[in-house]
């Protein structure tokens, strides 16, 4: 059986490679994709903790669920805004992005 | 916790399902109704809105929970009604503003009903989970609003920021909430507090998680220093949004804070009390130092809303172990984020009746002259500016006292100093705005003097808002740099002008071009009313009447020698308008039975 700490350590070594990647990415797809990097992070640590921290009920694992339904949702409608962003800048380099300036 | 799915009393959740219902209602009028008839939407959803919070009411007293998920209680009742409000009035001043700007507005109706049900859900959610979901649901219609003004590259632009930092942020909430699972073993808040209770803090993971969900909180309620996508987004976003937004998620984001804080963590309260005093003092002291510099309105008030979370988050800091002034704390920040609510959908309510009949113009400088131009809305966005800024008799003062009143009581008085500075800082911008819509002409009205157009068609004060504007001039004076704005107030003889012809409306509610062969009305008639400060003698009798004063809006676009067209404000606008200054002076002028109500609901908070 693997240990409860590799398990977390793999998921903690993806989510912080997925916070990079929303930091450092410029594409607004990668930007996307690291983010999905993140929340299966968050799925992995739910369901090793499901599993060892909590056998009796499945809260950890229904949140699993919810956590891919939701992810799918969102990247669905970020790629949506991402294709109306192309279609209006032909780019979807989020340093082009500055019609709003801080 | 185990529930038996067949006992499970829907009467605990009937706003809900009936808002539910509502949301699909919405959607399928708008497969039903024409392009030019959406707006009866809207007015659907009013009078929807309002049968949720006769559903509501009577849960007043309840506490129970539904499947142990979802709490019923006087908190979660409170903001239901508040955030159920809060939609009817973001409906009303929607209406004009989608038909003008938003092509296809259909669904966006749906889109506002969907994230209110989410921002309920947030207020009464009792395990995590449940917060988790309530929160993307209200997320996922702020995406899409946000970015609903299609052909805009601004709004596209903001809802792009704007899904990427709350995809980030939601991430981070998730990993927190993984981690708070895998040490407490629990997602249920009551297990939670119980669990901490029992192990206390020692592992460091549940230190890490318990970071992780209040940076991913933080950004919802746009705390320094996760507030750099709020001024983007509310830039970008359709104006109606931006209200939406700055207003209603603010609270719900407070809400579920509380909820979790209290509901969760209270004997943790020691650990995070200076955490919060610190992100009080920078959120307060960054929105209000940088809202100085804006010079679009959206931003401003962007500006001011991050200051405006500054304030409430001194309130989270003021909860001690004393539960008295811990639960008087959590009244304050109640009481303020409701003042707020008003105070901000006035502010942003009269901003978008403005817009309406400006082509979208959103710039401090556009506003100039606003008083003349249409009273009402230069009357409404005055009150809802005085009242963030806190002066005596609007909302924002009541509400601040008390929340500050429960800070020096929690001994953080250096925390309340520095709030009092900052309240006093947010005048200068606001008074700026102020200064635009009293003291400067409106542009293009220059010319008009030197014709004698100006005369007949410039609009005044008038009398009836007797009790703000009085209130407006001992507050004025009294502030610095108010010297140069001197409000008078307007007598009976004001509404003077009965041979205008400017107050003639076409079947479409456009002002006809009336007759230009206007005399030259004499300004002693007018006995001086309006704004001596600046041009006293144009201030006279426009309208006439067919357009009363509170429903009178001049165009700024509009050349001089196109006689200044009048438009009539919308009804739905005037009434959101009134609604929310109903509510500032109400709150205002009389919060005794507010306190009352939220003594009963932050007692049910504590009570868990």
């Amino acid at each position: 059986m693997v240990p409860l700490e590799h398990i977390l350590v793999f998921s903690a070594i993806m989510f912080a490679i997925g916070a990079y990647g929303v930091m450092a990415r410029r594409n607004a797809v990668l930007v996307f994709m690291a983010v999905e990097l993140m929340l299966n992070a968050v799925a992995i640590n739910l369901v090793a903790f499901a599993a060892r921290v909590d056998p009796q009920r499945f809260s950890g694992l229904v949140f699993t669920i919810f956590v891919i339904t939701v992810a799918a949702a969102e990247l669905g409608l970020g790629l949506a805004i991402v294709l109306r962003v192309y279609r209006m800048r032909t780019s979807v380099n989020v340093d082009e992005i500055d019609a709003l300036r801080w | 916790m185990s529930f038996d799915v067949s006992r499970l009393d829907y009467g605990l959740v009937t706003p809900l399902l009936v808002l539910l219902g509502l949301v699909f209602l919405a959607w399928l009028l708008d497969l039903m109704l024409p392009e030019r008839h959406k707006s009866a939407i809207g007015w659907v959803s009013v009078a929807g809105l309002v049968v949720c919070i006769a559903t509501a009411v009577p849960l007043w007293g309840v506490r129970a929970d539904f499947a142990g998920v979802i709490r019923i209680d006087e908190f979660s009742v409170f903001f239901t009604v508040l955030f159920l409000l809060t939609a009817i009035g973001i409906m009303l001043i929607s209406m004009e503003y989608a038909n003008r700007f938003l092509p296809q507005s259909g669904e966006y109706y749906g889109l506002v009903l969907a994230g209110t049900l989410g921002m309920i859900l947030m207020g009464a959610a009792n395990e995590l989970l449940t917060a988790y979901l309530a929160l993307e649901l209200l997320s996922f219609s702020s995406y899409v609003l946000v970015s609903y003004a299609k052909t805009n590259l601004k709004s596209n632009e903001a809802g792009l920021k704007y899904i990427i930092l709350g995809a980030f942020s939601s991430s981070l909430l998730l990993y927190g909430i993984s981690l708070l699972y895998g040490t407490l073993g629990t997602t249920y808040l009551p297990d939670i507090a119980r669990s901490v209770e029992r192990l206390g803090v020692g592992q460091p993971a549940f230190g890490v998680g318990l970071s992780l969900i209040l940076a991913g909180l933080g950004f919802k309620i746009a705390a320094v220093p996760f507030h750099m996508w709020t001024p983007d987004v509310y830039e970008g976003a359709p104006t109606p949004i931006t209200a939406y937004l700055s207003v209603a998620s603010k609270a719900a984001g407070f809400a579920l804070v509380m909820r979790f804080l209290i509901g969760g963590l209270l004997p943790l309260r020691d650990q995070y009390q200076a955490l919060f005093a610190l992100l009080a003092v920078l959120t307060m002291t960054l929105g209000n130092l940088v809202a100085i510099q804006q010079r679009n309105v959206k931003r401003l008030l962007a500006y001011s809303s991050i200051a405006q979370a500054g304030y409430v988050l001194v309130g989270l800091a003021a909860i001690t172990a004393d539960v008295a002034i811990a639960q008087q704390a959590v009244r304050g920040m109640m009481l303020h984020l409701a003042g707020y609510v008003f105070t901000n959908l006035a502010c942003f309510g009269a901003f978008i009746a403005f817009q309406n009949l400006n082509n979208g113009r959103e710039m401090v400088a556009d506003l100039a002259g606003l008083a003349r131009r249409a009273p009402f809305v230069a009357l409404t966005m005055m009150s809802g500016l005085f009242s963030l800024a806190g002066m005596p008799l609007f909302a924002g003062f009541v509400t601040k006292f008390y929340l500050f009143a429960a800070a020096a009581r929690a001994e953080l008085l250096w925390l309340v100093a520095i709030a009092v500075i900052n309240s006093t800082i947010s005048l200068y911008y606001y008074l700026l705005v102020v200064y635009q819509m009293y003291v400067r002409t409106p542009p293009g009205f220059e010319a008009a003097e030197l014709d004698g157009h100006g005369h007949a068609v410039l609009a005044t004060v008038s009398p009836a808002p007797s009790l703000a504007v009085a209130g407006a001039v001992p507050s004025l004076a009294a502030a610095p740099g108010g010297g140069t704005v001197s409000l008078s107030e307007g007598g009976p003889g004001t509404a003077a002008g009965t041979h205008n012809g400017y107050g003639r409306l076409g079947p479409d509610g456009h002002a006809t071009h009336a007759d230009a062969a206007i005399g030259h009305v004499p300004a002693d008639t007018t006995g001086g009313h309006g704004l001596p400060g600046a041009h006293g003698d144009l201030g006279t009798h426009a309208g006439g009447p067919d357009v009363p004063w509170w429903r009178r809006s001049i165009t700024g676009d509009m050349a001089p020698e196109r006689m200044f067209p009048q438009y009539r404000i919308p009804f739905a606008t005037t009434a959101g308008l009134t609604l929310f200054l109903a509510g500032i002076f109400f709150l205002g002028l009389w919060p005794a039975p507010a306190i009352d109500v939220l003594q009963a609901a932050s007692q049910a908070l504590f009570a868990g």
